[in-house]
């Protein structure tokens, strides 16, 4: 396969940029010329997937783009058309397909999402509050002099910073980042567990047209994308999604139910998501965190279900296990190539140790995005067939134990065997861990494109 | 019209087959319905509730006198009928991507058929070929091909359990339950409504 | 014997419809439309008749023409398909369609060419067989259960996770009087309707959460 030009993609699709502190922008256009003026001064800030061998920088500029947004900014309508069904849709129409119903449902949306107004996202990022602020500060700028947008919200995000040193924890305590998938040509090198499965039992890189779009993907060809090529190579779709998390409820159910499962209460959460909450594979130990395979790289996602076939270590229906079946499914793992995602985004809201007093209304949860070159393949399969739905994992009706919009009726099973620690164990009444306060989807252009986008140059075909 | 009820899908396909090419076919369905082994990959897929291919000969179709006009035709006709679970997308993303080489068996002796892999012209070709559902019944809507396997699972483990527990004190009983639960714990999930297709 | 698999039986029939040029609407479309309207839940024919797993009518209008340099050519009639993926015996089927819904039969297939009308028992059978086309390979996930055991484990399945959900941690005696009254209850319970969405929870468990 070709050589990927990295000057040409931008950053934050390849790079997961690990800066602590994010401030997301969300933009509306009232005037085509000066918008396209405003990305054409954007252009010098945007931040590319060129490496970074030396030092981070201190923040980082990246921009995406509603549909509607595309619209406003004159692209063609025979373009506009090219686009898929559920780009040109936007997130909040598509809420039946996805689960977003009651407490997820769009009428329950922040204004900000509810309204159909948002046309650009501007993600910064940085190494420090500091430089966040003074690269906020600057694009403002940018904003104010072209006229070029207004700023329908912010959103902040930040790791949690535990003893100075910013972490990967989210609010339900466990250590998140791992799993993204490799990608050929855009990693350096592979990570045994993340990349497709192969009939020998090692791991490749999946096919890069399963990110980027104007790549062969993983059903051997280049797949549909918007036209012109040069508007859609090199891009990716985006999903954002605004997840608050219901600490309270989380915790009090989680010591509730740890009182009466035998194995204990870090090991019941363990068997919700199928990670410690340091992030040990409870495939790979199953009694106890193991920061020895934590720590290495080529251990901590390293890992099958194939003698795992009845969920005794990680439940059938623990959360990893639904969204990387792996092998689970047979075939050598071919049924989910094409099914998996790249996850993006930080927590956001204040942090509180276990313990202290916390209320479900303190805004608090996490930014969650995804990076997938056809959202309906790939993150709305997921999210529909995988967490909100469990028949491929011979579940039937039931959902993600911490995701899924249980409504108080959601069950988890965590299968057991013949061991006093280990012993099968049932949840019942699940609640609603988690919310959707809004979001949508978005095209992240590559930097030719965006710079087409810019002087007007989009033509159809 | 629908094609769907609960959680199935009911596909209908037909391709036209040059007649020399029709007995090909019909020594694959042979084999494949008497060497086990070949449908293995059929019922791991387990998303299929029932399926069938019927070939159709150019004078087979059924000609009852009485004013019907008799069938002229140059080709024989593979037809094709699937109850399967998930969506259409689905369904065939699936088979592409592990079942190529069966359909190719199948289908590559009908016209025009564009091979399985890559998967977007396969579909399109299925696009053309199937026909839509008039009426479709299921006795079980809100139950797939896995919820039903779990199901009878559940149910013999139940018997069993319910047979013995009669001769069981209390101690014994609860041991036996518990094995009962060890049987049962990976098969118990809810069944109900399907996802919205969209 | 390609038609059966296991104890399931792939019935496939294609009727000729009766091509009329002063019927208006043509019998196909008759037929279209009394189809839109028939329920398919549990007052559908086929819950109603014994034995049908799966079933499926569809008007076929023409054969498909994919394209050049394939010929291009068309059926005479139209036909009126039913897929049948049912419980047992040909015969028993087909009778127990015309003693059950012989109303619905007649309404559908008065439009086919040479129905004698499902009055006529083995006319019936006659005519159903003489447009039976053969099966060439039938798949059947579950081969080996009639259709009431069917419906029966969906509602064991149900009634059993909401046992174990509402008896965790119980303490033997206790359980094993609880779990006594459960299958008899469970026994006792008629077997659900076919082409309902799901056993109704009828069973008080008397369990902890009540």
């Amino acid at each position: 396969m070709s050589k990927l030009n990295e000057t040409d993609i931008q950053g934050f699709v390849l790079r997961g940029y690990n800066l602590p502190v994010a401030r997301y922008f969300f933009l509306h256009f009232e005037d085509a010329t000066r918008a396209r003026r405003l990305i054409a001064r954007l252009l010098s800030h945007i931040t590319t997937g060129q490496r970074w061998d030396g030092a981070k920088p201190q923040s980082t500029v990246n921009i995406a783009f509603t549909h509607r947004g595309l619209k406003h900014l004159e692209l063609p309508d025979a373009t506009l058309l090219t686009f898929p069904v559920e780009f040109q849709q936007g997130m909040k129409h598509r809420a039946g397909i996805l689960g977003d119903t009651g407490v997820n449902s769009p009428e329950r949306w922040e204004s900000l999402w509810r309204e159909d107004r948002v046309h650009a996202w501007l993600g910064i990022n940085g190494l420090t509050p500091e430089a966040l602020d003074a690269r906020s500060s600057a694009i403002l700028s940018v904003l104010d002099a072209t006229g070029g947008a207004t700023i329908l919200g912010s959103q902040d995000a930040a790791a949690e910073v535990i003893n100075g040193k910013p972490t990967t924890r989210e609010h339900f305590g466990y250590t998140d980042g791992f799993g993204n998938p490799d990608y050929l040509g855009v990693e350096r090198s592979s990570q045994p567990g993340q990349g497709k499965l192969l009939p020998d039992g090692t791991w490749a890189p999946l096919a890069t047209g399963e990110l980027l779009l104007g790549y062969a993907d993983e059903a051997g060809e280049v797949p549909v994308a918007p036209v012109p090529h040069l508007l859609a190579s090199n891009g990716t779709f985006m999903v954002y999604r605004k997840l608050h998390q219901n600490l309270s409820t989380f915790r009090a159910f989680l010591d509730k139910h740890g009182a009466q499962y035998a194995g204990g209460k870090e090991k019941l959460a363990a068997k919700f998501i199928g990670r410690w909450r340091d992030g040990t594979p409870i495939e790979l130990s199953a009694d106890k965190p193991d920061p020895s395979i934590t720590q290495d790289s080529n251990l901590s996602t390293n890992f099958t279900y194939g003698k795992d076939r009845e969920g005794t270590r990680c439940p059938m229906g623990a959360h990893i296990r639904r969204v990387h079946p792996r092998d689970a499914f047979g075939f050598d793992g071919r049924l989910i190539n094409r099914r998996r995602i790249t996850r993006r985004g930080l927590p956001y809201g204040r942090f509180v140790p276990e313990g202290e007093p916390v209320s479900d209304t303190e805004e608090r949860g996490v930014i969650f995005m995804a990076l997938n070159a056809n959202l309906s393949r790939q993150f709305e399969f997921v999210q529909q067939q995988w967490i909100q739905y469990g028949n491929d994992a011979r579940l039937g009706n039931d959902k993600d134990p911490v995701l899924g919009n249980h409504g108080g009726h959601g069950r988890f099973f965590v299968q057991g065997e013949l061991s006093p620690t280990n012993p099968p164990y049932v949840c019942s009444n699940l609640p609603d861990f988690v919310e959707l306060r809004g979001g949508d989807y978005f095209f992240l252009p590559s930097v030719t494109s965006l710079g087409m986008i810019a002087m007007g140059l989009v033509d159809p075909r | 019209m629908s094609n769907i009820n609960g959680k199935v899908y009911a596909m209908n396909a037909i391709t036209p087959m040059k007649p020399w090419k029709t007995w090909i076919l019909r020594v694959f369905f042979f084999l494949l319905g008497h060497i086990k082994p070949m449908q293995k990959d059929l019922v791991d897929l387990s998303f299929i509730e029932f399926a069938r291919w019927v070939v159709l000969p150019r004078n087979g179709f059924p000609f009852l006198g009485k004013g019907q006009s008799q069938e002229d035709l140059k080709y024989d006709y593979l037809l094709f009928f699937s109850n399967f679970n998930g969506t259409w997308n689905q369904y065939i993303d699936a088979f592409s991507a592990v079942l190529s080489k069966g359909l190719n068996l199948v289908w590559r002796w009908s016209e025009k058929f564009p091979g399985s892999v890559p998967v977007t012209l396969f579909k399109e070709y299925i696009a053309r070929v199937q026909f839509d559902t008039d009426y479709y019944y299921t006795a079980y809507p809100h139950a797939t091909a896995n919820d039903v396997k779990s199901a009878h699972i559940v149910q013999s483990s139940l018997d069993c359990l319910s047979q013995a527990a009669e001769h069981y004190n209390p101690q014994q009983f609860a041991d036996a339950y518990l094995r009962f639960v060890l049987q049962v714990q990976a098969h118990l999930g809810e069944t109900g409504e399907a996802p919205v297709a969209g | 014997m390609p038609n059966k698999s296991g104890n399931v039986y792939g019935l496939t029939i294609l009727s000729p419809i009766i091509d009329d040029e002063k019927a208006t609407p043509s019998h196909d479309l008759q037929i279209r439309s009394y189809l839109a309207k028939l329920s398919t839940r549990e007052d559908s024919p086929f819950a109603l008749a014994p034995g049908t797993h799966l079933a499926r009518l569809v008007v076929m209008d023409d054969v498909i023409y994919v394209g050049m340099p394939a010929c291009e050519e068309h059926l005479k009639s139209k036909y009126l398909v039913f897929e049948s993926n049912c419980d047992g015996d040909l015969d028993n089927y087909l009778s127990g369609l015309a003693a059950s819904v012989p109303e619905h039969l007649d309404a559908i297939w008065k439009h086919c060419v040479g129905y004698p009308g499902a009055g006529n028992r083995q006319a019936f059978i006659d005519y159903m067989k003489a447009c039976q086309i053969e099966t060439t390979f039938f798949f059947a996930a579950v081969n080996d259960k009639s259709l009431p055991e069917t419906l029966r484990a969906l509602q064991t399945q149900t009634a059993v996770a909401d046992f174990i959900a509402t008896h965790q941690g119980m303490e033997p005696s206790a359980l094993q009087r609880e779990f006594t009254r459960f299958v008899t209850h469970l026994k006792s319970l008629p077997i659900p309707r076919p082409g309902s969405m799901g056993p109704h929870r009828y069973i008080k468990t008397g369990g902890r959460n009540e």
